[in-house]
């Protein structure tokens, strides 16, 4: 229960960011970063059970057809993370309370570092792989809403961001999907329980692959690795909190969660640890030749990251312990290290180290915590950085994959890490040493400051003091690598070849730092690919294919756009012939009457074809229509042929009030007459061929006999056509209708410049005509509504009858009754509202969406459903009276 | 059978009319072919039945799932008839070199 609290804490934390900006302004934070060390403190609170070697566990039923639960699981791999993205957290969001303006705090920004923050705890405490999936999304579109935060120049790198970690998305969608068909679970503990079900399986290397594509995309990892630092865009506390904590520290969880299916593997080792190698070594030159003191944190990220997905590979209990450990020194020395830049840049206005000088003596607080924080980078004892250094340094060593793995790979790591320290260098002297430039500065507020020291102090003290998380280590590497037995550790351990490689990686690192000009001139000369620019041009040549695939089936000409697909028809009727093979026999024939009908239905289609008169064609059209109804009703379809037939009749009048002020000659038809013709004709054969072959074939569908035999019983109606329609599948017309007054808006809003038509007919006989029958039809509309659940009529049919009354009284006077009831927006919103109403309203007392239910004696809910229905038909046929029959702007002006 | 022969008919007559000149037959081409449709889904709910009323004594009710949905249907076919009825009648306020109507005799 306490792991759903503090998920709930954290989301009602993001809740109620806007309101807090809006009383307190930028102090805000304060109470968010409070609310964070409480969740941190609630988690703690159960770290004895954790460090016992067990878990805390809550669940919920999610999805139960498939087997997916809401499981929550805190073990401790997920106490380490979580912690540290909550104390993290909460000392970015100290810093914003400085950092950020009232106005910017006021902005999506806290709400959405919260939101990041519960997407991340969510992420490490999800025990069900398909909650893991969802809240790892919720980072990534969190981290993307972050970076946009920044404003136009934001737009390139937040869309490289975004493209690139929703493709790592994918991937661990398809991994989910995999290692639930493996395993038969999605419940994470138990996949991970079973590492041989997934080994054995033949997805293994697909599931491995899409893990790691995964990771390497979130942890920006080569040939990823270039959104990382085009994301730096983001405003400086977002930049700490993304590359300290949360976003680019999943692809780590994701790599440690699964490590008890792959560890050890060689496949897995090799990839990682030549992948991790690659990124921590360009990462460490990249960040060497910047100068922007930003832009050297973000490649330093991506080198200590590739530092971390090497030694997840290596897969040992030492090299685990050691990716664990490292992660919270990182967390620590990374978020201070941006804290303090933001604090530079906000002071001085630059972050250029070629602007920047002397400002130990100006700001000798800020010059202090960077140093400490950068000795922690570059792994100088006694500080966190460099235990955690020495266990990489051990973790390496230890690769075991064969022989020369381990020498090569801490040769490799040496390397990156003397790189590190030469970096580290490069900010302290670049921002704080040499001569005083800007007298005028000083020491930003202690408020302001207090964040990155409090992180850089601790980074300090829990050097020597290690041990104190020796229980906490012990217990995430066991659960990553169960029935291990982790090292201990200790922040001395004599002198091992690992504090040999730390005294070299020293003094190569102040060897490079020495002769910093020189290294910095060669440097300068490498020419590394643009990564965003690679991305850009790639994004654009896939939007361009996209252009080109879509340009083969975009025809300005209406025939040769319509023509394709009915070819495909034809093709797959061919299709069809050559691969059907015997057809059950025919189940009965029906009424032969129908047969007349379908000859004068051939004669009235024909006539359309032929017809060259405008009058002619539409009149052909009705009587087709016409002849299908008939065909309906001879085949007991009733509601459907007086639904056809009204439809008829109402397109009848539309068309005469749209054509009235045209020609009255057809445009000569198109010069390919005759292969139009002939492909017509092969449409229509195949068309028929289809039908003959798979309809009529079997008696009474199942469901048919379900209905006929139920509907009564069940829902009170007799007529059970229209209780399918209110009752059984209610949802399904209460959509139809949406679709509807879709359309009914939509004309809306295509008929805007338009007058009343003048009244133009003369005659008598309509006019009079109208005037006595439009009382009786809507009567007649309303008699076949209420009658509708038991005889012939309903929502459609009634709907339509009135649409007619409406549709003859515009036709005949010119004028649409104008009454506000009457207003197609009020009958769609009424419809809408009574519809839906009367759907949802079970659900109140606990019954099913739609459960029939009554009213009043006489008035059952699908009544009301229909009536709902009946509006929002009446509001298209409104829509389309007084959108076509009033006269466009344009032909008045003509006459 | 006779529902085959039907959409065969109705198919053939509405391609024909869709791939003709003139916004109007396009149109009524497809309201053509949503006729097609109708008797189709009709007919897939069987043939050789009568009213879907129980105890009308009329033989056999049809099965009157089809029916619900092609009752829908219709009114849909309607609504997007209309729909592209209110296009023709926009474009035709503004004559562009695509649209065959506007440039009719009269």
């Amino acid at each position: 229960m306490s792991l759903l609290v503090v998920l709930a804490v954290l989301g009602g934390l993001a809740a109620a960011a806007p309101l807090l900006t809006r009383v307190l302004g930028r102090d805000a934070g304060y109470v968010l970063a409070a609310g964070f060390l409480g969740v941190a403190a609630l988690l703690a609170v159960q770290a004895p059970t954790v460090l016992d070697d067990r878990t805390v566990d809550w669940r919920a039923e999610w999805i139960a057809s498939l087997g997916v639960s809401l499981a929550l699981r805190l073990d401790g791999v997920s106490l380490v993370f979580s912690l540290v993205a909550l104390v993290v957290g909460a000392l970015v969001l100290a810093y914003c309370c400085r950092y950020l303006s009232d106005a910017a705090a006021r902005g999506p920004v806290y709400p959405l570092l919260t939101l990041f923050a519960a997407a991340m705890v969510g992420l490490v405490l999800a025990d069900d792989l398909v909650l893991l999936y969802v809240f790892w999304e919720i980072t990534t579109l969190c981290s993307f809403a972050l970076v946009s935060t920044a404003g136009a120049k934001a737009a390139g790198p937040g869309r490289h961001a975004l493209v690139v970690t929703v493709v790592g998305g994918l991937a661990l969608l398809v991994a989910v999907v995999l290692l639930t068909l493996a395993t038969g679970t999605t419940r994470l503990s138990s996949v991970l329980a079973d590492p041989d079900a997934v080994l054995a399986s033949p997805y293994a290397v697909p599931i491995a692959a899409c893990v790691a594509v995964a990771a390497f995309t979130k942890s920006a990892q080569f040939p990823f690795q270039s959104w990382l630092p085009g994301a730096m865009v983001a405003m400086t506390p977002v930049s700490a909190y993304l590359h300290a904590a949360t976003m680019v520290k999943a692809g780590i969880y994701l790599l440690v969660r699964m490590s008890p299916l792959f560890a050890g593997q060689p496949a897995w080792s090799a990839v990682l640890v030549t992948v991790g190698l690659t990124t921590a070594l360009l990462g460490a030159v990249q960040a060497l030749r910047e100068h922007d003191l930003k832009a050297v944190l973000a490649r330093s990220t991506v080198s200590q990251l590739g530092l971390l997905v090497a030694v997840i590979g290596v897969g040992t209990s030492t090299a685990l312990a050691a990716a664990l450990l490292h992660t919270m020194a990182h967390a620590l020395f990374k978020a201070t290290l941006f804290m303090l830049v933001g604090i530079v840049d906000k002071e001085t206005g630059s972050r250029d180290i070629r602007e920047l000088s002397g400002l130990r003596k100006v700001m000798p607080w800020t010059a202090t915590a960077t140093a400490v924080a950068a000795l922690s980078m570059a792994g100088v004892p006694p500080m966190l950085g460099f235990v955690s250094k020495e266990y990489l340094f051990m973790g390496l060593l230890s690769a075991d994959v064969t022989p020369w793995a381990g020498p090569v790979a801490a040769a490799v790591a040496v390397t990156a890490s003397a790189l590190t320290f030469a970096y580290g260098a490069r900010i302290v002297h670049g921002a704080f040493g040499g001569p005083v430039e800007q007298p005028e500065l000083y020491e930003p507020a202690p408020a302001f400051l207090a964040p990155a020291a409090v992180a850089a102090v601790v980074g300090v003290l829990a050097g020597p003091t290690v041990s104190l998380l020796d229980p906490v280590l012990d217990s995430a590497t066991t659960d990553a690598l169960p029935g291990s037995t982790p090292p201990s550790i200790y922040a001395w351990h004599g002198l091992s070849p690992e504090l040999a490689m730390s005294v070299l990686t020293v003094a190569v690192g102040l060897v490079l730092f020495w002769q910093r000009d020189r290294v910095d001139a060669g440097l300068q000369r490498l020419r590394f690919p643009d990564g965003p620019a690679l991305f850009t041009r790639g994004h654009d040549a896939l939007l361009a294919l996209g252009g080109r695939v879509g340009a083969l089936d975009r025809s300005p000409a209406l025939a040769a756009h319509l023509s394709r697909p009915l070819l495909a028809v034809v093709a797959l009727g061919g299709v069809g012939l050559a691969t059907t093979g015997a057809l059950p026999a025919r189940v009965g024939d029906g009424d032969p009457g129908r047969w007349l009908v379908v000859v004068l239905l051939a004669a009235a289609v024909l006539g359309t074809a032929l017809a060259t008169r405008t009058v002619a064609l539409v009149a052909l059209v009705g009587v087709t229509g016409l002849f299908v109804s008939l065909w309906l009703l001879l085949s007991g379809a009733l509601d459907v042929a007086l639904t056809l037939l009204l439809v008829e009749v109402l397109t009848a009048v539309v068309l005469v009030l749209v054509l009235r002020d045209r020609p009255l000659r057809l445009p000569a038809p198109g010069p390919r007459r005759w292969p139009t013709a002939v492909l017509a004709l092969a449409v229509g054969l195949v068309a028929a061929g289809a039908t003959a072959a798979f309809t009529g074939r079997r008696d009474l569908s199942a469901a048919g006999t379900f209905f006929l035999d139920r509907a009564e019983e069940l829902t009170g109606g007799t007529n059970v056509v229209n209780t399918v329609l209110v009752d059984f599948r209610g949802l399904d017309t209460l959509l139809e209708s949406v679709v509807v007054g879709i359309a009914a808006l939509g004309l809306l809003l295509l008929g805007t410049a338009t007058v009343p038509h003048p009244t133009d007919t003369d005659d008598v006989l309509l006019r009079v005509g109208t005037r006595l029958l439009a009382p009786g039809m809507l009567l007649l509309s309303a008699w076949l509504l209420w009658r509708g659940h038991d005889e012939p009529g309903g929502g459609f049919i009634s709907a339509l009858v009135a649409g007619i009354a409406v549709a003859l009284r515009q036709l005949a006077s010119g004028t649409v009754p104008t009454r506000a009831w009457l207003e197609p927006r009020v009958l769609l919103g009424v419809g809408a509202v009574l519809s839906v109403g009367v759907g949802v309203a079970p659900l109140v007392v606990g019954e099913a969406l739609l459960t029939p239910f009554s009213l009043l004696p006489f008035l059952s809910s699908a009544l009301v459903f229909d009536l709902g229905v009946w509006l929002m038909v009446l509001a298209l046929v409104v829509a389309v009276v007084q959108a076509l029959g009033a006269r466009p702007e344009r032909e008045r002006v003509d006459a | 059978m006779s529902a085959a022969v039907a959409v065969g008919v109705l198919v053939a007559g509405g391609a024909y009319l869709v791939l003709q000149r003139g916004l109007l037959r396009v149109v009524l081409g497809f309201v053509l072919l949503g006729h097609a449709i109708v008797v189709l889904v009709l007919a897939a709910g069987g043939d050789g039945r009568g009213f879907p009323l129980p105890g009308n004594g009329a033989g056999a009710p049809a099965d009157p799932l089809p029916q619900a949905f092609v009752l829908t249907a219709v009114v849909i076919a309607f609504a997007v008839t209309v729909y592209l009825l209110g296009l023709l009648r926009a474009g035709s306020t503004e004559p562009g070199p695509d649209d065959d109507d506007a440039r009719g005799p009269g």
